[in-house]
């Protein structure tokens, strides 16, 4: 009897070891590795060895300027970006939702495309788009004498690139939350109509609450993808205008690859860790308390 | 990097193929060399992704078919990502045998001692003549008294202009041929005559615009005289009264004079291909792009002195060795150094300028007319600043041009700033240099 269930309780990890190893592998190790190199000065120019700081590379993100920037312009993007691609994409699921058969599929899929694209292409397929004298938009825009400084103004460079976002990864939380809608069983609005409820009021009182686990999944990671961003505005921006688009991955990135300070990159790796870490338990609070 | 930032569109489809069909041949070439002999893998890595790639490509068809016991595999990856993957394969002890460091990049490989010297091969009999490279570009690859890389080729930043609208505008000489500005007064002159307002009152034609922030600047103030660092390398100077004037100058040509477009709303290279602006100044590199173009009539001339000091930025490509080659290896990959650099001006013709002396008094070379207009900077060009930390220092010099061309920041405070910063950097290299207590 207990010999069965202690066996029961250890196949489960049985189960999961090839999924454990590789994680623990390639994920695990490198995160704590990362933070140890996160207490060193490791300037891999300088051909000295690692020297132990402390919390040395801590002190001097909080005293850089650059690092700021670049949280500051992490946070624009995730402010803008996740609520916008979850509002757009439970929008587009509802309307998939009323559709049915092949037509769903062909929007369905019409709609995810985009993601399917790696950001090379997407990248420089936008950065003709927003050309501002030969691009694709303003082409149109020029017609009405209006000309948007897409990527040249520091104002419009960042909502540019999160219009870009929107395209390219609203299909992955779409097909997502349209599972989801589709899982709600139809008694539920049945009996609303019946009841006298509107479509409004059934989608507020009876959809929402019941996708409410889908959408908490899909929120948390738009926030974790978002504070991640980094191929937009590396393809299309490289950070600029004077680094107004310069995401805090790509600092990171440059830090470590192009100027070889790995441990001070390791303590900024692990301080955008520690943000995120911080949002994604606030959201599991905020939506399960409810 | 200027360069890079031009020619990044990577395309990522063509690398994995070129990726695939290096791994296809390095397994169907090492094992059975032709004739029982051995033959010797030298693997060539460069950042020549453009048109460029193809004619570098061409030489090395050439040097396999002439040399049948060496076989030299070409990778090409994008300039923006390049050093990097060259930097970790040297740390993994993977660097490939010959590749190719821009001048500017010399100082932080050297550092890193991924990079052999090429002093004693140079001097070989079967070596490269240095004194048939002109010494400013020799010094280019130079630390501490040893030469890092054999100079292939010098892209100094020159002058296109627009024939026809020099033409419209009546800056042309006696013979009614389109006459290039060489000093200030005459550069303003010709500024002031080729910008020209549309009819709504919005100028439809600019006769200037700043292509690329980095080289433009650097070489205005490098004109006006402005100092970098102190002559002991200890600390940076960037904000002095020259550099600041020179960039006012630059602000001027936007918003003082208006010749030029504010940065903002003006796509500059295409501009200059659409036939909208004058001058503008690029390197040597760009004219493939323009020769492309049937229907634009341009001409190429040494960059005007405005500040009054003859100076232009440039940079080179060198081909350098990996620091621990020997024997076979050591000698093949040195036969292909030796012999781009005697081919340098089939390279050349692709849009460079050799850097050996003899190649550039060929009448062929002479033949190339913008080539041989922008060799004629070469006595007076100057590289960027040599320093291990090199990027970081673009990132504050750009960050500072940008802002002060933008309006964000006067000259004064956008350099200050960028000094400030440098400096701190240079605190930092020393301290990480000089904390040996391990």
């Amino acid at each position: 009897m207990t010999r069965s269930r202690s066996l029961r309780r250890w196949s489960g990890y049985l189960y999961a070891l090839p999924y454990l190893t590789l994680f623990g592998l390639f994920v695990v190790l490198p995160l704590l590795y990362g933070l140890r190199l996160s207490l060193f000065r490791w300037e891999m120019l300088s051909q000295l060895p690692p020297r132990f700081a402390g919390l040395g590379n801590y002190a001097e993100a909080v005293r850089d300027p650059y690092f700021w920037r670049s949280l500051v312009a992490t946070f624009q993007f995730v402010a803008l970006a996740v609520p916008l691609t979850v509002c757009l994409a439970l929008l587009l699921a509802v309307g998939l939702k009323s559709l049915h058969g092949r037509r769903q599929a062909f929007y369905r899929a019409a709609y995810f495309t985009p993601t399917i694209l790696t950001i090379s292409v997407a990248g420089i397929l936008w950065r003709w788009f927003y050309n501002s004298e030969f691009g694709l938009f303003n082409a149109y825009l020029g017609r009405f004498g209006i000309k948007v400084p897409w990527l040249t103004d520091t104002h419009w460079a960042m909502l540019s690139i999160v219009l870009m976002t929107l395209w390219w990864t609203v299909g992955g939380p779409m097909v997502v939350l349209l599972a989801g809608l589709q899982n709600i069983p139809p008694q539920y609005h049945e009996a609303a109509v019946l009841d006298g409820a509107t479509g409004w009021k059934s989608f507020r009182y009876i959809t929402l609450p019941l996708l409410r686990p889908v959408l908490l999944f899909v929120v948390v990671i738009n926030v974790i993808g978002a504070f991640q961003v980094f191929g937009q505005t590396f393809m299309i921006t490289r950070g600029g205008p004077e680094m107004s688009t310069r995401s805090l991955v790509q600092y990171i990135y440059e830090t470590a690859f192009n100027n070889y300070r790995m441990g001070y990159a390791a303590a900024l790796s692990w301080l955008l860790f520690l943000v995120i870490a911080v949002f994604s338990l606030a959201q599991f609070r905020l939506m399960k308390e409810r | 990097m200027s360069e890079g930032a031009r020619m990044h569109t990577l395309h990522k489809t063509s690398l994995i193929l070129l990726l695939m069909a290096s791994a296809l041949l390095t397994t169907s070439f090492t094992g059975c060399g032709s004739g029982g002999r051995r033959v010797v893998t030298v693997r060539f890595w460069n950042g020549f992704t453009g048109p460029d790639g193809r004619t570098m490509l061409r030489l090395v068809k050439r040097f396999n078919q002439e040399n049948p016991d060496v076989d030299v595999l070409m990778q090409r990856m994008d300039w923006a990502t390049y050093y990097n993957k060259l930097f970790v394969a040297g740390l993994g002890g993977r660097a490939p045998e010959v590749f190719v460091l821009q001048t500017l990049a010399i100082p932080r490989f050297a550092k890193s001692g991924f990079v052999r010297g090429v002093d004693d091969l140079c001097a070989q009999p079967d070596g490269i003549d240095v004194h048939d490279i002109d010494a400013n570009i020799w010094q280019g690859v130079a630390v501490a008294g040893k030469h890092y890389g054999a100079p292939l080729d010098i892209w100094p930043m020159g002058m296109y202009y627009n024939r026809r609208l020099f033409r419209e505008a009546g800056i042309v000489d006696a013979r009614g041929e389109p006459k290039p500005p060489t000093d200030r007064a005459e550069f303003l002159e010709a500024l002031r005559k080729l910008t020209r307002p549309a009819s709504g009152g919005k100028p439809d034609q600019w006769g200037f615009v700043f292509t690329n922030f980095e080289s433009n600047v650097y070489s205005f103030m490098l004109q006006f005289g402005g100092e970098f660092f102190t002559p002991d390398d200890t600390r940076c100077i960037m904000n002095g009264p020259r550099n600041v004037a020179a960039l006012q100058f630059c602000v001027d040509l936007i918003r003082k004079y208006k010749v030029a477009p504010p940065p903002e709303n003006y796509d500059a290279w295409i501009g200059f291909r659409q036939g909208k602006i004058g001058m503008v100044f690029e390197g040597i590199y760009m004219l493939a792009d323009l020769q492309k173009q049937q229907d634009l009539d341009f001409g190429g001339a040494p960059v005007p002195d405005v500040g009054g000091r003859r100076a232009v930025w440039a940079g080179s490509h060198n081909l350098c060795l990996r620091s621990d080659l020997q024997g076979p290896e050591l000698r093949a990959s040195w036969r292909f150094i030796k012999f781009l650099s005697d081919n340098s001006l089939d390279w050349a013709a692709g849009g460079q300028i050799p850097v050996r002396k003899s190649l550039r008094e060929t009448p062929r070379f002479k033949g190339m007319a913008v080539q041989s207009a922008f060799a004629r900077e070469i006595p007076y060009v100057v590289y960027l600043p040599r320093l291990p930390f090199i990027f970081e220092y673009q990132t504050e010099f750009n960050n500072a041009v940008e802002k002060a061309l933008r309006g964000s920041a006067t000259p004064q405070e956008a350099l200050d700033t960028a000094t400030a910063n440098i400096n701190k950097i240079m605190a930092r290299e020393r301290n990480a240099g000089s904390g040996g207590e391990r």
